[in-house]
């Protein structure tokens, strides 16, 4: 997936731990680093619908994501610039990490559904396990 | 009368013996259209006089009203169709010449193709016995197992009758397994034949259907055409220009499906090679791809015109969904249809069906809490701050668009994950129900508009 390189890219190009790296990548940072605290990540902001058709189509498959409210998050700033660039310019949430990696906006995570291939990312991540 | 035959109203299992008069009772002569259909009867295996009940009597065929009508009709009838037609070729024909000998039973009677000799029609012999008339049985075999025992016939009126005088009325007992045999007979005789005329009243039901529907499809192409419509419709002012665009270039995406739809008929119906039915195959995708891709351009500009759904039909905008079709429901519609599938395929098919209604689900929710957060603010508004209120919630407004477009992209992912499951033979077939399932919807669009109103 393009997210997927983009991020890559990123993440090597900035320095571990968010010391002395250059304050672009440090929201970005932010993100990859609360990304990879949980098996299923979803950036969202708490008045949007999307983000709650994408909370509600998780809890439906019986997977309990961790959720990070941008709007109430005092980081939610950076974070919501660094989604954004990570997107390529559309809107900022909802977003979806599973272990770790970017699945992207609603559009890929209901495409990825369809096509079957979330369900065994989930497995893989340890969300799901029947 | 009615009541014995029904008593042996065992399955045609003996039905297939043909040459019989069927038991007519006078109520059944107005039951049924004149049916001039003979020429199909005599294909059938079952020979059936019971067509020729109305025209006998309306030919002016002289019933001694004294005898059970029953009896009346069946023994005249055979001597009356000839009489009527006696050009009228008989399937079977029938070995013996004389009825008096041939006649295996008082119920049975034989028709000859010549005139000549008097139909053997066979009145019961037993007048008490066999209240009804006696189907004539026209299996030559019967006529041999049966014996004829032929007591006299109380009928002076009927000719054949007194020819029957001379035979003996020894064996009763065998008359009696016969006479119930023909009986059954006469009730396999006349089921099929009612089934046969239903069957028919049926087909020409069909055909006229099918007849006006055509008509009506040309109509509407016609008027189409002619601009009077757009998106099937007469345009009215309330059409926002993104709105009437969009219209316009889904009549004539509707009418590139027609097109797509006879060639993957044609495809599937002369056995292309896979290469050459894969290219059809992809190009139908292709052509839904390119309704969703015009369907997210039309969002971007009024995406309520999308969500009303004046661009279908009434049936189809009863079923609407997001603006569209829903996945799951097409999903469970064609997994009937799409027989054989492999274990694997069926697998992929109810798991599509399934992540497909959980996708729809979680949308649904997205967008119940859409609207209820819409009338918060609506209705949480004071005066002073309302033109506020009105801001946040044009703002809340504009993620419409966004469900609009997730819906599209989900039926979009599922007709691709779809062919991706299918064969190429396979996915042929089910994009033909497709079309052809939205086509009857369409046209049922069209009946109902059209139908004759008091």
């Amino acid at each position: 997936m393009p997210y997927q390189s983009e991020s890559q890219s990123y993440y090597s190009s900035s320095s571990r731990g968010g010391g002395g790296g250059n304050v672009s990548s440090e929201p970005m940072e932010t993100v990859i680093k609360l990304a990879s605290g949980s098996a299923v990540v979803v950036f969202s902001v708490s008045t949007c619908c999307m983000c709650h058709a994408v909370k509600r189509l998780f809890s439906g498959m019986g997977v309990s994501p961790t959720v990070y409210e941008i709007d109430q998050d005092p980081k939610g700033k950076e974070i919501e610039k660094a989604l954004t660039r990570l997107l390529g310019g559309t809107s900022a949430v909802p977003v979806v990490f599973i272990g770790g990696k970017l699945i992207g906006a609603m559009d890929r995570v209901m495409a990825s559904h369809i096509n079957g291939t979330l369900v065994p990312l989930l497995k893989e991540a340890g969300a799901l396990w029947l | 009368m009615a009541s014995t035959r029904r008593v042996l109203g065992e399955p045609a299992a003996l039905s297939g013996i043909s040459h019989h008069l069927p038991y007519s009772n006078p109520h059944m002569l107005h039951n049924h259209p004149p049916d001039t259909s003979f020429g199909r009867n005599q294909e059938e295996s079952s020979f059936d006089f019971g067509e020729l009940e109305e025209p006998i009597v309306l030919g002016g065929v002289k019933i001694n009203k004294n005898k059970t009508k029953e009896t009346l009709y069946s023994s005249v009838k055979a001597s009356a169709i000839l009489e009527m037609l006696p050009s009228w070729p008989i399937p079977r024909q029938r070995e013996s010449s004389k009825s008096g000998e041939e006649s295996t039973d008082s119920g049975s009677a034989l028709i000859k193709p010549d005139s000549e000799s008097p139909i053997s029609t066979k009145a019961p012999s037993d007048h008490h016995k066999t209240a009804r008339a006696a189907a004539e049985d026209d299996s030559d075999r019967e006529h041999d197992d049966l014996q004829p025992p032929q007591p006299p016939l109380q009928s002076p009126d009927i000719q054949m009758e007194s020819a029957r005088t001379g035979v003996s009325q020894s064996k009763s007992a065998a008359k009696q397994t016969t006479e119930k045999t023909l009986r059954r007979l006469a009730q396999n005789r006349e089921a099929a034949r009612k089934s046969r005329l239903r069957k028919k009243a049926y087909v020409q039901q069909l055909e006229s259907s099918r007849m006006r529907l055509s008509q009506l499809e040309q109509d509407i192409q016609s008027a189409r055409s002619q601009g009077l419509f757009i998106g099937g419709r007469a345009t009215t002012g309330n059409i926002s220009s993104a709105g009437a665009v969009f219209d316009m270039e889904y009549s004539r995406w509707l009418d590139e499906d027609i097109g797509h739809m006879s060639e993957l008929r044609a495809a599937v119906q002369s056995h292309l090679s896979d290469g050459d039915l894969r290219a059809i195959v992809d190009g139908y995708v292709s052509h839904y791809d390119e309704i969703f891709r015009l369907k997210g351009v039309a969002a971007k500009s009024d995406v309520f015109h999308l969500i009303t759904g004046t661009w279908v039909t009434p049936v189809e905008r009863c079923y609407l969904w997001m603006g569209g079709f829903r996945p799951s429901e097409l999903i469970k519609m064609l997994i009937p249809q799409l027989d054989p599938l492999t274990e694997q395929q069926l697998l992929g098919i109810c798991g599509l069906q399934q992540s497909s209604q959980q996708a729809e689900d979680a949308l649904a929710q997205g967008l119940d809490q859409l609207h209820q957060s819409l009338l918060q603010t609506i209705a949480n508004s004071s005066l002073n701050d309302s033109m506020h209120h009105m801001v946040i919630a044009l703002g809340k407004l504009a993620n419409l668009e966004g469900f609009v477009r997730q819906a599209d992209n989900l039926r979009q992912q599922t007709l691709h994950q779809l062919r991706r499951i299918l064969t190429v033979r396979q996915a042929a077939r089910c994009f033909l129900v497709m079309g052809e399932y939205y086509g009857r919807l369409r046209a049922l669009s069209s009946l109902w508009a059209s139908r004759p109103r008091e």
